[in-house]
């Protein structure tokens, strides 16, 4: 394997994890930019979109049976993509009205709902592993996994391809939804200045719903794709969960283009630290970039605040 | 909350996976009843009972391991439970140390605080045992451990510890010659999980593929999900072997990555990924060909297992023996030998002080052990990733090419 060869290689699977942590800072950074509240229990939507997108294509391809291909295999894989982002979507929906809401009523303090987000997280993930057992699961194999083209000399497997566009297909959804209609400028609004938005006729607990589930959504899926590669298991959530949450802070949280820049250049530190020092350094390069780039930047590469020009 | 993990659990998902903790549990409730119903008349006049300990991973990532262990001890305490002939009926404490070493102190002090318990088998983990054996030492209570493999263990003076299986010296040395003479790797990359066992386990066949002059490059990456960059690692390094020394789920991730990197070499590991759980997690298409070293027999393809394989089916509904369920089922019975010898009368003293003098045809091996606790002689058989099912290819002493 030649040098470039290694160099095409490693910004593919960078890029690929990287899109990856895009996808979930998405709903760390939408949910704070509307909120300015951190929801540490978005992992475990990550997380419960996985199982659901798992379970979807485990009902329809059974194990040990052949491999579907063709147009069988990318209906399968955007019908376990819809699953894991409803189940995403519903768990998102579940925790907004069960662990912050109550709280909003009352006016509670910033820390209650920390720690209410902490709860609701310890909660899920036990659950889940009490009810889908402790070991990893996989997803069963969708489409025959091989090499589809060679860029510089990389090999790019079909699921780098399923994963990449997929990602890149919400990441641009995402973008123009928030930037371009109505309910996207709904949630700028409420972002910028709730109650005002609220005397101008937004309905700001609307938008707040509307929020956890488009983050859940994207999560939900996210979880589908990350288990394609890495399984599924009960507490898959906690590692890129805090990954995803570094490249929001890494873009500017509250960001949504800092989020997609953030994730994706923490994939390419991670994957390029990964190689050069040894794999088992890899969050330490990851954190270590991140702290630097608060140093400098503060806010982050793109500033802090949502639907505002970078 | 609880509604939505509800929705989303069809049926058809109530997996293998989750059927031996349901035999487990059934088990230890049958075991119960059937002491409840005898522990009445253990104050008229009935049978002493006696307690064994059990210690390793019933849940975590790695819990199948500890499972299968469980139910071969399960086995041969139930088995004796129906011997009138025994003067004592048995009972099993489970302790969980979910395969860690800092949670082995404490899984080992719970047992050893309960003082009808007059020997345990365990710890199932290399990294546990380490972390434990200080304590079972000190408190003076046997433990036999069915798959602790790390080469130091029987070196470190601890002086209640016995093994039933061979260490990893011997099953590095097997690996190594297989390497060699069988693969005919030119080049071989050495991979450990830098745990207690995997890191003993490496050392071992690093030191073989010396001898046998075959060039290795040697590394460690803790466990994780990701090895898509230590893949690209591998593939540059050149080596037309990969030895992942270490336990399945990683063994699973990193073969998937391999394989999903077009990787053709030869890619194997050792007794800690010798389970079906690591062709569910690599699926099947990419475990296909991978093989596995282990220091272990197939029960279930033994005759003269034949026996063993029927009661433990019968005991834990219908299950088949995996890794280690063979061995924790002789290290049990080499236990109850000791205390069938002393009776009603048995201390954690006595019971520990005769054991070393075992000498018992197990299903695995002839039981019978070295000074130092480690069990005489054993062989090293290599399994192969065959249709998607782990089938034995025989012991590496045929295998090999003179």
């Amino acid at each position: 394997m030649g040098s470039a060869e290694q160099i095409s290689q490693l910004t593919i699977d960078g890029l690929m994890v990287g899109a990856l942590y895009a996808v979930i800072a998405l709903g760390y950074t939408l949910v704070y930019g509307v909120l300015q509240l951190i929801n540490f229990a978005h992992s475990e939507v990550f997380m419960l979109g996985a199982f659901g997108g798992l379970f979807a294509s485990r009902a329809l391809v059974p194990d040990g049976g052949a491999t579907p291909s063709g147009l069988a295999s990318a209906g399968l894989v955007l019908f376990g993509l819809g699953v894991g982002a409803l189940a995403g979507a519903t768990a998102a929906y579940a925790l907004e009205r069960c662990a912050y809401r109550p709280l909003r009523r009352r006016g509670a303090p910033r820390l209650a709902y920390l720690i209410s987000a902490i709860g609701a997280s310890l909660f899920a993930f036990n659950l889940a592993g009490k009810e889908f057992g402790r070991q990893s699961v996989p997803v069963p194999e969708l489409f025959t996994n091989g090499t589809v083209l060679t860029v510089f000399g990389a090999e790019i497997s079909t699921q780098s391809l399923v994963i990449a566009a997929s990602a890149l297909m919400m990441l641009l959804a995402v973008d123009h939804l928030v930037a371009g209609t109505r309910l996207g400028q709904s949630i700028r609004a409420v972002a910028q200045d709730a109650e005002c938005a609220g005397l101008m006729g937004v309905d700001v607990q609307k938008i707040i719903v509307a929020t956890f589930v488009l983050g859940g959504l994207l999560a939900g899926a996210g979880g589908f794709l990350y288990a394609m590669t890495f399984n599924a298991s009960y507490t898959m959530g906690f590692v890129p969960g805090i990954k995803a949450f570094t490249a929001a802070v890494l873009g500017g949280i509250g960001n949504v283009r800092g989020a997609v820049i953030g994730g994706l250049l923490l994939g390419l530190v991670e994957s390029f630290g990964g190689y050069l020092f040894d794999a088992s350094y890899k969050n330490v390069i990851a954190f270590a970039v991140l702290v630097a780039v608060l140093l400098v930047r503060p806010s982050g590469l793109l500033g802090t605040r949502l639907g505002r020009p970078a | 909350m609880t509604a939505t993990p509800r929705t989303l659990r069809p049926r058809s998902t109530r997996t293998s996976a989750r059927r031996p903790v349901a035999a487990m549990v059934a088990g230890l409730a049958m075991v119960g009843g059937l002491l409840a119903a005898c522990g009445g008349d253990s104050d008229d006049g009935g049978k002493k009972e006696y307690l064994i300990g059990f210690q390793g991973p019933l849940s975590g990532e790695s819990q199948q391991l500890g499972i299968n262990a469980y139910n071969g001890v399960l086995t041969a305490v139930e088995l004796a439970n129906q011997d009138s002939s025994l003067p004592f009926t048995l009972r099993i404490v489970a302790s969980d140390d979910q395969g860690q070493p800092e949670q082995g102190p404490t899984a080992a002090q719970k047992l050893i605080d309960n003082s009808d318990l007059m020997a345990v088998v365990g710890p199932v983990f290399s990294g546990a045992t380490k972390a434990s054996e200080p304590l079972y030492s000190q408190a003076g209570l046997l433990s036999v451990s069915p798959s602790a493999t790390n080469p130091t263990l029987t070196d470190l003076n601890f002086t209640s510890f016995y093994r039933v299986i061979a260490p990893d010296t011997v099953q590095g040395a097997g690996a190594a010659e297989y390497l060699a003479k069988a693969v005919r790797a030119k080049r071989v990359y050495s991979l450990d999980d830098r745990s207690e066992y995997g890191t003993g386990l490496s050392g071992a066949i690093e030191r073989g593929l010396e001898r046998a002059r075959v060039p290795f490059t040697h590394d460690g990456i803790n466990p994780t999900k990701d090895y898509t960059s230590q893949a690209t690692k591998i593939m540059a390094d050149g080596a037309d072997a990969v030895y992942y020394s270490g336990y399945y789920p990683e063994f699973a991730l990193l073969t998937k990555a391999l394989r999903g990197k077009g990787y053709d070499g030869v890619i194997l590991s050792g007794d800690g990924s010798n389970d079906d759980q690591f062709i569910r997690q690599a699926g099947a298409a990419n475990a296909e060909g991978t093989l596995i070293t282990c220091p272990c027999s197939d029960a279930n393809s033994d005759p003269a297992a034949a026996g063993f394989v029927a009661d433990y089916k019968k005991v834990n509904s219908g299950l088949k023996p995996g890794t280690y369920s063979g061995e924790a089922y002789d290290a049990t019975n080499a236990i109850i030998s000791v205390l069938r010898e002393q009776g009603t009368g048995a201390s954690r003293e006595s019971v520990l002080s005769a054991f070393g003098k075992v000498d018992l045809p197990g299903v695995t091996k002839r039981i019978r052990f070295q000074r130092n606790g480690d069990v005489e002689g054993s062989t090293v058989y290599v399994y192969q990733v065959k249709d998607g099912q782990r089938t034995v290819l025989g012991p590496v002493s045929t295998l090999v090419k003179p």
